[in-house]
């Protein structure tokens, strides 16, 4: 009995000094990404490593981050060589300019919109259905002598909005036509606009446990708020199976191979171990050039690699009064319904700047419907032709700085925060409409907040 | 009563070190500060990009001489003026921000690797080659340097006069003109009268200006030195060396590597002292008001980095062969720079530079 009172002994002392939890204001507001955080607020904010790299990754880093940055040149070429011959931009880094986001026209030398394709219908798999000739994607560049799928011609439809304190808000609506088809279109194909999101902390979004992401989904709004989030499960054509989508503009890329991969094959014409056939294999646009795969496979890895390893950029201003109020108001009108504010990163044993990390990406990385004015028409697996997924807010008040001047939302319609609020609709259209309602100050201080993400 | 004097010293001495330290000291570093960043479009940026200008336009001169006239000495003379032009292009990247990013001047001048293939197609083509049909090419890769250095040095540098085709005269007057166009438009972003980018750095911390504060524009020079120390030592140094394949070499044609990676890191100089032709104020000066050690420490890398290129004699192409260890000597001079900026000037300008 007294080596059982010894033994309990201290599991009593211990539970009389039970630990609390790590007080919410002793948290660093500023880590965006956790440790995989950068101070730089400058045009280079989204370039960064994150620190704590063994020396080999940080080897395979940079090299992934000269390749991002390379000119692909016509087939046969001593280097870089493979592009197209139809594709919609030279370099990663051409899109995505400075890590991040670009500007919306199509078809020119530093544009960053590409559009997708396809018929109405669903393939074996649940997605979307290629067109004969076209594919998925349009390819609206090619190289000299040869005739490019499409060119795209994007006009604006412009109104105002008017705020109840008579601030007036300028806004846009993009117009997508195809022009110069190097076959006739079918009827009825559709279109969807999708402008290069920025290419920073995808190691944090990658690793998000799928348990998080299911947690925050409420397809049936069995809660009663208006929203219902629901994930997006896709093809991997690669492992072979459905899995869940996170990457790109409506979840349809389940992991960050896949994403890159893609990138590589549709919008270069570069082709890798993971999609070894052209884009334009059986219309008359191939390189006709046997050189298959185009990239080693351990370049495509490191770029692969270089993306999951891009750090996150700190915080700005975070205890300036008007922008600690603007964070007060982003969860009293429900921005935070979807744009999560503190996500959990699972254990990951090799890259551990990555691993159990606190972090701040504004995403559930969910699906949801955002009305008319945002849609495309275009499903893609489950996502229908409403549906866009939440885009992770952090380093939004950076892109000013990344790409001289900053565009938002999936097309880059929109010039200003506010404009992007506005075009909220769907299941953000309360949240929208309290926002319209908020007085000038709390605005201002709204607009401030999402500024220092 | 000796006490007294000295106890009353002391109560001086302890109030004026109570003073509050807003004195004309300070007052003199905050215009200091300011005065840096008005020097540096007015003694860096705008002269420079004027004179990059100014060599475009020699080298399309050079290259109307040579169509006009394909002799050996022409085409020698247009080289040198490609080169003049080259050393100021490189130069000024040691200041890789604002419109020259933003607007991808610098990828509309200097696309590398030449699109051989696509030439070939273009030259064999009836496109009029004006330079209308070459800014309407759908890659950069088709303009800029690179080609022009293509077609002036042929790939193994033995390129001669004679044998320039009637299509290749053409297209290289239009390079030469689309060059100087871009270098134009470049040196006007800048330009009070036009552009005024420079408004920027001088209103740094003003309504206005994309920089909030004047520590941000600091930051933003700084990271572009940072930047530029990085591409070079770990970018077009590293790449070619560890894989020693000379294929991967930039302006392999001209020979002119080595050359160019010095003009970056010279570049880098001129922004931390604030000079081209003229020295006005620089990063440098607010370092040593504050820090006179950091400020040699960081002078003494720089002559270093810039130094250390002397000893790799050969061209890189080779050098990457037999001069391995001339390589790594510059390259650990370049990390140890860019060390310093990133981990000792960066935190210098935090503490120090505020609005």
């Amino acid at each position: 009995m007294w080596v059982a009172v010894l033994v309990c002994a201290p599991g009593v002392f211990m539970m009389c000094n039970k630990p609390g939890d790590f007080a919410e204001e002793n948290f660093d507001p500023r880590l965006s990404g956790g440790a995989a955080t950068a101070f730089d607020a400058t045009s280079k904010s989204f370039s960064h490593m994150i620190e704590g790299m063994k020396a080999w990754d940080e080897h395979i880093h940079e090299l992934g981050d000269g390749q991002f940055e390379q000119s692909f040149v016509t087939a046969p070429a001593p280097v870089n060589s493979g592009l197209g011959a139809i594709f919609n931009n030279v370099s990663c880094i051409s899109c995505h300019h400075n890590d991040g986001k670009g500007t919306p026209t199509a078809g020119a030398v530093n544009s960053s919109l590409l559009i997708r394709i396809s018929l109405p219908g669903q393939d074996e798999h649940g997605g979307p259905v290629a067109v004969p000739g076209f594919g998925l994607q349009l390819q609206d560049v090619s190289v000299f002598g040869k005739q490019p799928e499409a060119r795209v011609n994007i006009s604006y439809t412009e109104s105002t909005f008017t705020f109840p304190d008579g601030v007036q808000v300028n806004l846009r609506k993009p117009d997508y036509a195809l022009t110069n088809p190097y076959l006739p279109l079918p009827a009825g194909y559709m279109l969807s606009p999708r402008m290069a999101p920025p290419v920073f902390g995808l190691g944090l979004i990658e690793a998000i446990p799928e348990s998080t992401i299911l947690s925050f989904a409420d397809e049936n709004d069995a809660d009663g708020d208006g929203i219902s989030g629901r994930p997006n499960y896709v093809w991997n054509g690669y492992t072979q199976k459905m899995e869940l989508g996170r990457f790109g503009l409506k979840a349809n890329a389940p992991s960050l191979q896949i994403q890159v991969a893609g990138a590589y094959q549709q919008d270069m014409g570069i082709t890798s171990y993971v999609f070894s056939n052209e884009s334009s294999v059986g219309q008359g646009q191939g390189d006709g050039y046997a050189d298959d795969p185009e990239i080693p496979d351990s370049i495509m890895n490191s770029v692969v690699f270089y993306v999951r390893t891009l750090a996150v950029p700190a915080r700005r201003n975070v205890t300036d009064v008007a922008i600690m109020a603007g964070e007060k108001i982003f969860t009293q009108i429900n921005c935070s319904g979807c744009h999560k504010p503190t996500l959990y990163t699972g254990v990951n044993t090799n890259l551990p700047t990555l691993s159990n990390q606190r972090i701040h990406p504004y995403t559930d990385l969910l699906l949801h419907d955002m009305g008319e004015g945002l849609a495309d028409g275009r499903p893609d697996f489950t996502a229908n032709g409403q549906e866009w997924r939440t885009m992770a807010l952090w380093g939004i008040g950076l892109f000013p700085k990344t790409n001289g001047t900053a565009f938002y939302l999936h097309d880059g319609r929109a010039r200003t925060l506010e404009e992007a609020i506005l075009w909220h609709g769907g299941e953000a259209e309360k949240s929208r409409e309290k926002f319209v309602q908020l007085t000038t100050t709390e605005r201002n201080s709204l607009i401030s907040f999402l500024k220092s993400l | 009563m000796k006490n007294t004097i000295i106890w009353l010293s002391g109560v001086i001495i302890v109030l004026a070190a109570c003073h509050k330290a807003d004195t004309p000291a300070n007052n003199d570093f905050d215009t200091l500060t300011a005065n840096v960043l008005s020097d540096f479009p007015v003694f860096v940026a705008i002269p420079q990009y004027g004179d990059l200008y100014s060599k475009a336009s020699d080298f399309e001169t050079s290259v109307q001489a040579l169509v006009a006239s394909p002799t050996t000495d022409k085409l020698l003379a247009a080289r040198q003026a490609w080169r003049d032009m080259r050393s100021i292009w490189e130069k000024s990247e040691g200041y890789l921000f604002g419109p020259v990013e933003d607007d991808e001047y610098d990828p509309q001048m200097d696309t590398w690797p030449v699109d051989y293939v696509q030439m070939d197609s273009l030259l064999a083509s009836s496109n009029p080659l004006s330079v209308s049909d070459i800014q309407a090419l759908s890659t950069l890769s088709l303009r800029g340097f690179h080609p022009a250095e293509y077609i002036l040095w042929g790939k193994d540098g033995n390129r001669q006069a004679a044998t320039l085709t009637d299509r290749e005269k053409l297209y290289l007057q239009s390079l030469t003109t689309d060059l100087k166009n871009i270098c134009k438009n470049l040196s006007d972003s800048w330009n009070p009268s036009a552009g005024n980018f420079a408004q920027n750095l001088t209103n740094a911390g003003k309504p206005g200006s994309v920089y909030a504060t004047k520590q941000e524009a600091y930051l933003a020079i700084t990271e572009a030195m940072i930047g530029i120390c990085e591409e070079v030592g770990e970018g077009k140094m590293e790449e070619p060396y560890a894989a020693m394949d000379s294929a991967i070499v930039e302006s392999p044609f001209s020979g002119n590597s080595i050359t160019d990676f010095r003009n970056n890191i010279i570049g880098l100089e001129n922004v931390y002292l604030g000079k081209w032709t003229s020295d006005g104020k620089g990063i440098n000066e607010v370092v040593a008001e504050k820090n006179i050690s950091l400020d040699n420490a960081l002078r003494s890398k720089i002559t270093a980095a810039v130094n250390s290129f002397d000893a790799i004699t050969l061209p890189y192409e080779q050098a990457i062969f037999d001069q391995r260890t001339q390589i790594k000597n510059t390259q650990n001079a370049l990390a140890a720079l860019k060390d310093a900026l990133e981990n000792d000037l960066k935190p210098f300008l935090v503490q120090n530079v505020k609005d």
